[in-house]
């Protein structure tokens, strides 16, 4: 299939599971029934016992952890596309690698963003020094390093041989931070991911239309961002031999 | 909506409403982004189409 139609394809499923996510999460999908101690304000509804800290920030599972997954996936196509290039010194990976990084760099922003809102909401605070937190602070941090990197080196071929190299060693704070809640527990950052979590039919089905959905836009995203750099280069190309 | 969820949402997190806004509004600005770039690769290949018209005049 034309990449053209697939990218449009992409973006229109990316909108229509990602919307889909939302309402289902927020209105559709049961809330989890908590059942630890209830040592903190304990809500009585319908007859239930709901530990509210839990409860609500299972909500947070639908948008803000396919937000964050996708941002770990495509920040591992920086660190890939910057082996490739070493390997092969070929400049279209190294801007693969670039693009992929800007990609990284909204995603990681948006979960950021998402995070801090209901960190907001349920911690009454807008930021916690905790290990999740911080080690995906300390990805932000990489991300915009690789950029501030590539804007201060001048010389075209050593840039992409600097950028690529730190974008692999960057990309290793990525696995760090999505197992960190399981080496070091947190009691503020959950384990959401794991073996048998008992999620219903319709909780499960809200999480993955959000997991793919994002997915989708990070793909959609890349795709035309690449197109947008492609076709620039071809540009002034064309312009540069006109002109001569 | 599940009557157990906007029982809660109306007794304990009267900001919910809020907060899914927030979202909803990332979620705008994220479509409004693709929506952005989608419009300038539609002007940059409308620019390569006369650059290389040009180009194959000229040769």
């Amino acid at each position: 299939m034309d990449r053209k139609k697939l990218t449009l394809i992409a973006l229109a499923t990316a909108g229509v599971l990602t919307l889909a996510d939302l309402v289902i999460a927020f209105f559709v999908a049961a809330p989890v029934i908590s059942n630890m101690s209830l040592d903190i304000a304990g809500v009585n509804i319908g007859g239930k016992l709901f530990a509210n800290p839990i409860l609500f920030s299972q909500k947070i599972f639908y948008f803000h952890v396919p937000v964050a997954i996708t941002s770990f996936v495509v920040f591992f196509f920086t660190a890939f596309y910057g082996v490739k290039f070493l390997m092969t010194r070929d400049r279209v990976f190294d801007t693969k690698a670039r693009i992929a990084t800007e990609v990284t760099l909204i995603f990681t922003l948006l979960t950021m963003l998402t995070g801090d809102l209901w960190t907001r909401v349920e911690w009454n605070t807008w930021w916690v020094w905790e290990p999740r937190l911080t080690t995906y602070l300390i990805m932000l941090l990489l991300v915009i390093g690789y950029f501030v990197l590539r804007a201060s080196v001048e010389d075209e071929e050593k840039r992409a041989v600097y950028a690529s190299a730190f974008g692999i060693l960057a990309f290793l704070d990525a696995p760090i931070s999505f197992a960190i809640t399981r080496l070091v527990p947190s009691s503020q950052h959950p384990v959401i991911l794991r073996l048998g979590g008992g999620l219903d039919a319709w909780q499960l089905t809200a999480f993955l239309l959000g997991m793919f959905g994002m997915l989708c836009f990070g793909y959609v995203i890349y795709q035309l961002r690449y197109r947008e750099e492609r076709v620039r280069e071809r540009i002034e190309v064309l312009k540069a031999t006109l002109e001569d | 909506m599940d009557p157990v969820l906007q029982q809660i949402y109306q007794l304990v997190v009267p900001s919910l409403p809020y907060v899914l806004g927030a979202y909803f509004v990332l979620w705008l600005g994220l479509m409004i982004y693709v929506a952005v770039v989608m419009s300038r690769v539609g002007k940059l290949e409308k620019q390569l189409a006369l650059v290389e018209e040009a180009f194959s005049k000229r040769a």
